[in-house]
């Protein structure tokens, strides 16, 4: 008796618990706050991944020699499971001023209302690389600013695609399939290029085609995935495989090993694989490979990636944090960075100094930014993304349709939705 | 005729065993030569075995950048409150679940083999902002406490524990012993192997524990070690192997000491003293 | 003294007899004294485990029936109660289905072997006829202690069609392996024999502990009667290691039930969705902030694990 009376007010009090619930219709742009004039104060506790967690406290010290009030408290937080470390905070309300968010983190981040709009007077839209600019947008309002970009290029062996005829490179999908052809059968590769075949993060590689088809794919409002323009990049994509230029079942960790060899002609990446390709090769092999824009359709699009600054509306110090991040997009300060860890900056008049328009491979780079999109900053992409790379994989290796995978994606994207 | 059907027995249980422990072995030993070869190696395909060039400048960076007194000691604290509080509580309410009678001990045992059974990821982050609301994020007080006993280690010191015989409870107990003195005196020397298991496996998962550190702290000084080792190895768009082989390898010395230390507790002829 | 097994003497309860002895206040007291010393052994734990484990689980569970996404964290209530919708989706939803489908054929095959394997190593590490006991405990423990990115290496290199170990060795005989990872049919199977080489070292300490706990009196009775080495297995060990292996079953049952390391770092839950398991599933839901949804999964997995535990249970349990 005593227990049925305990478990009925125990399901009593969960129910009147979930009855409390509800939404309300709401959302829209917000307006930004403008912050407050003069020098930082106060302690600012800033959040930062990997090499840039371990390097931006030192490289603070700067700030706070033009800001002797303030100090800098950076935690450096392992790129693993930092998404799963910054939802925890913002679910516990324990969020520091700043943190640094990646940017296909945005949408998620913005949408929980974590994240304080950016200050129009600090900072303009147009110093920023347009897509890098984009992905801090939603709902129409910014939400913090982009500190450094990647963006992918075509990595190609030049001796090799000199004897299959593209001594300067490829300059147009036909050229980049004429190339892979070439390096495979005059010049001896395996694979003449290797494009990722599905599985996780292979939209990267994808969509670059679709938008330089000009495939739109993607809004904060709309899903367009079913289009001839997607399905003629798919089929494109696909057509590497089908004609065994592109391997299916590439071991892990075989690439870089494979480029040096001469076993790989060519493949798609960021920035990073220079360092990773040129240790692997040893000494001297930077003169042995070189790296293109995207192969041009209608335009020559890239994917633009990196991490974005964001102040956090629970924040202890908000105008400190924003005077910070004003700091860090200053264009010397951005070059300077680039110095201390070799991120590209976000910041286009950065691109002027030498260090980085004097440099071959990053000039290239910084031209490929200057037209390069990221998907829209909604909270489903990667859940989106995910469904799009399980279509991906069928179409590179069962040969599916390209316009069956094109509906199959648009379909499932549909269902999915844009969470607004 | 016995001898011969002895040895021949030896010797196929040898050979098993030996190839068993070639299979075993393989990758630790791989991981521990490759934490000393350069970057490039490592990467090598098909991977090599032995060092074409042995270098110890994984270590070297690793201990330059990291603060590794700091993070070892964070670790150490951790696991070993975490250890021994699942030995004391677990054994408690293991020895009480096995051979004592009070009302409510059935639910008991139901709700901890229900929290066994629940997947881990559901409860993480309720369980986190529970932690935060008690004000203990970025404390070793919320690095330790929810982890401070476990139904495994319950579920595992019943199981044990039901196996001792009951004679020896009640010739302590007719003797006038009281309930705890009979648990410290008598039970708990018998089950030195229960423990050393339940030991060795709480240290260990507490040991490699990731996830939790690095969302309870929020500066440095309260990582533990496996999250300062992801900081340093793991980046958006690559891995340091080198770095990562080498933090696995320094990370993994603490757990073999501590198996080590705990295997010998493996032996016979303790759980046969007590019966005369 | 050689008396018949202990597991024989009945498990009688602790001060049944003085209870039939006296009458009224007395046996009152006597049973509160008994409730106060098991709740007093029983009460850390129980306090810890209540705060840290029990309201957890309440909350998530109510979170299971309603529609909250990682992006109204900061709100929490302002989700709507959607009931059973979340847990309706998910047998409508294929890859849910196709994980189900994988983590039970690896939990059908896993655990029996993992279990074989296990008590094997543990029996030829217990017999007497083994020395440098210590170096293959230890040696058959590592996997366990192994970091996952240097398995993942190792085993990648081993499967790999071309260079890879297995394949050269079968090349050997004249058979033509296939590509063991990247082959639908062939990715799971390999992952099951990867996580029974993983595990069985966990489980085999645990057998150790429990078979050490068996007097040595009682083989020396056995061998006396002039049972075999096997006989000696089924009728003295066996039984007696049976709340030992209902623990080992029953432990193995929930890891694999929960498999999500090796397909995580191995095969990303590929080729093609083959390798993918629940608890993956779970975690890309969690990873896309569907938290109601994957809240919902997780429960249906416990359901899961619960049904096998009852199972082994009743298989293994103790006959009172």
């Amino acid at each position: 008796m005593r227990r049925t009376i305990r478990t009925g007010a125990a399901a009593l009090a969960a129910v009147l618990a979930l009855a409390a619930c509800g939404r309300d219709a709401g959302g829209g742009q917000e307006e930004a706050t403008a912050v407050a004039e003069g020098k930082a104060t106060g302690e600012i506790t800033v959040w930062a991944m990997g090499t840039e967690g371990e390097k931006l406290a030192d490289f603070a010290k700067e700030f706070t020699a033009e800001n002797p009030e303030a100090t800098v408290n950076v935690t450096a937080v392992p790129w693993d499971a930092a998404h799963q470390k910054i939802a925890s905070a913002i679910a516990a309300k324990q969020t520091p001023d700043v943190s640094m968010i990646g940017t296909t983190w945005q949408g998620e981040f913005a949408k929980t209302g974590a994240l304080d709009p950016t200050p129009p007077d600090l900072f303009k839209k147009d110093d920023f690389f347009p897509g890098a600019w984009d992905t801090t947008v939603v709902d129409g309002t910014a939400y913090g600013v982009p500190w450094y970009v990647e963006t992918r290029l075509v990595y190609y062996r030049k001796d090799l695609a000199a004897q299959a005829g593209f001594p300067e490179g490829p300059k147009s999908w036909d050229d980049l399939k004429a190339m892979a052809k070439g390096m495979k059968e005059k010049a001896g590769a395996t694979w003449g290029m290797n494009l990722q075949p599905g599985k996780t993060g292979s939209w990267q590689s994808v969509l670059p085609f679709a938008w330089s088809n000009g495939a739109e794919v993607a809004t904060e409002d709309t899903l367009s995935f079913g289009t001839p323009e997607l399905t003629e990049a798919l089929a494109y994509y696909q057509s590497f495989f089908t004609e065994g230029l592109a391997p299916t079942a590439l071991p892990d960790g075989a690439l870089e090993p494979g480029f040096v060899k001469g076993e790989i002609g060519a493949f798609i990446s960021g920035p990073w694989h220079m360092g990773i390709v040129e240790e692997q090769g040893g000494p001297g092999f930077k003169d042995k490979y070189a790296v293109a824009r995207m192969p041009a359709k209608k335009s020559s699009t890239s994917f633009i990636g990196g991490s974005n600054l964001a102040v956090f509306k629970d924040a202890k110090n908000r105008d400190a944090g924003w005077k910070f991040v004003q700091w860090l997009s200053k264009p010397e300060v951005q070059v300077k960075w680039y110095q201390a860890v070799k991120d590209l900056p976000a910041v286009q008049a950065a691109w002027e100094d030498p260090t980085l328009s004097g440099d071959t491979f990053l000039a290239t780079f910084g031209d490929q930014l200057a037209d390069a999109k990221a998907p829209p900053a909604i909270p489903t992409w990667e859940q989106i993304a995910a469904a799009f790379d399980v279509e991906v994989e069928k179409l590179c290796k069962q040969n599916t349709d390209p316009a069956a995978t094109a509906k199959a994606i648009q379909d499932q994207a549909t269902a999915i939705g844009t969470g607004a | 005729m016995v001898r011969t059907r002895d040895r021949v027995a030896k010797a196929v249980l040898y050979a098993v065993l030996v190839l068993g422990l070639l299979a075993v072995v393989g990758p630790f030993v791989w991981m521990a030569l490759s934490s000393v070869k350069p970057e490039a190696e490592i990467r090598e395909v098909p991977p090599t075995w032995w060092p074409e060039t042995v270098t110890l400048e994984n270590f070297r960076e690793l201990f330059s950048r990291l603060d590794f007194p700091l993070y070892f000691f964070n670790s150490t604290l951790v696991a070993a409150a975490v250890t021994a509080g699942n030995l004391l509580f677990c054994s408690l309410v293991g020895y009480a679940l096995a051979k004592l009678r009070y009302p409510g001990k059935r639910l008991l045992f139901l709700a901890v083999l229900g929290m066994l059974m629940v997947p881990g990821m559901v409860t993480f982050v309720p369980q986190f902002v529970l932690v935060s609301n008690m004000g203990l994020t970025n404390s070793y007080a919320g690095l330790i406490l929810p982890f401070l006993v476990g139904p495994f280690g319950v579920f595992l010191m019943r199981q044990f524990l039901l196996s001792i015989p009951d004679d020896l409870i009640e010739a302590a107990r007719v003797d006038g012993a009281g309930e705890l003195r009979i648990f410290w005196r008598v039970v708990l020397p018998l089950c030195r192997p229960a423990l050393a298991t339940l030991g060795i496996l709480t240290f260990l998962a507490s040991w490699n524990n990731f996830l939790w550190p690095l969302v309870v702290a929020t500066t440095e000084d309260r990582y533990t070690l496996p999250v300062a080792l992801a900081l340093y190895s793991v980046g958006q768009n690559k891995t340091d192997y080198g770095l990562l082989l080498a933090g696995a390898v320094v990370v993994v010395v603490p757990v073999l000491v501590v198996f080590l230390f705990l295997q010998r507790h493996f032996m016979r002829g303790i759980a046969t003293t007590g019966l005369k | 003294m050689t008396s018949a097994p202990a597991a024989a003497a009945p498990a009688r309860p602790v001060g049944a007899e003085r209870s039939d002895r006296s009458a009224g206040p007395v046996r009152r007291r006597q049973r509160l004294r008994r409730a106060l010393t098991g709740w007093a052994f029983s009460a850390p734990f129980t306090v810890l485990f209540l705060v840290f484990m029990a309201v957890p689980v309440v909350v998530s569970l109510a979170m299971s029936f309603t529609d909250l996404r990682s992006t109204d964290l900061r709100n929490p209530f302002a989700v709507n109660v959607v009931g059973f919708d979340n847990y309706a989706r998910l047998f409508r939803d294929e890859l849910f289905l196709r994980a189900s489908v994988n983590t039970l054929v690896f939990v059908a095959v896993g655990v029996p072997l993992t279990i074989v394997v296990a008590l094997a190593a543990a029996s030829a590490l217990n017999s007497a006829l083994v020395r440098f006991r210590a170096l293959f405990r230890v040696g058959f423990y590592l996997p366990v202690v192994t970091s996952i990115v240097a398995v993942a290496v190792v085993w990648r290199f081993l499967l790999d069609p071309e260079v890879g170990l297995l394949n050269n060795v079968l090349r050997v005989v004249g058979v033509e392996g296939p590509n063991w990872l990247g082959s639908t049919t062939t990715a799971l199977p390999s992952l099951i024999v990867m996580a029974v080489w993983r595990n069985f070292g966990f489980l085999m300490v645990i057998f150790l502990a429990g078979l050490q706990a068996i007097p040595g009196d009682l083989y020396e009775a056995a061998r006396l009667d002039g049972a075999t080495r096997w006989q000696q297995f089924r009728t003295v060990t066996l039984p007696l290691l049976r709340p030992t292996l209902l623990f080992g079953g029953v432990v193995t049952g929930i890891g694999y039930l929960q498999l999500f390391e090796e397909p995580f770092v191995m095969t990303q839950g590929g080729p093609l969705s083959s390798t993918l398991s629940v608890s993956y599933h779970i975690y890309n839901q969690f990873g896309f902030g569907n938290y109601g949804y994957a809240a919902a999964a997780s429960y249906v997995l416990f359901v899961a694990i619960v049904a096998l535990s009852v199972l082994q249970f009743r298989l293994l349990g103790e006959r009172s």
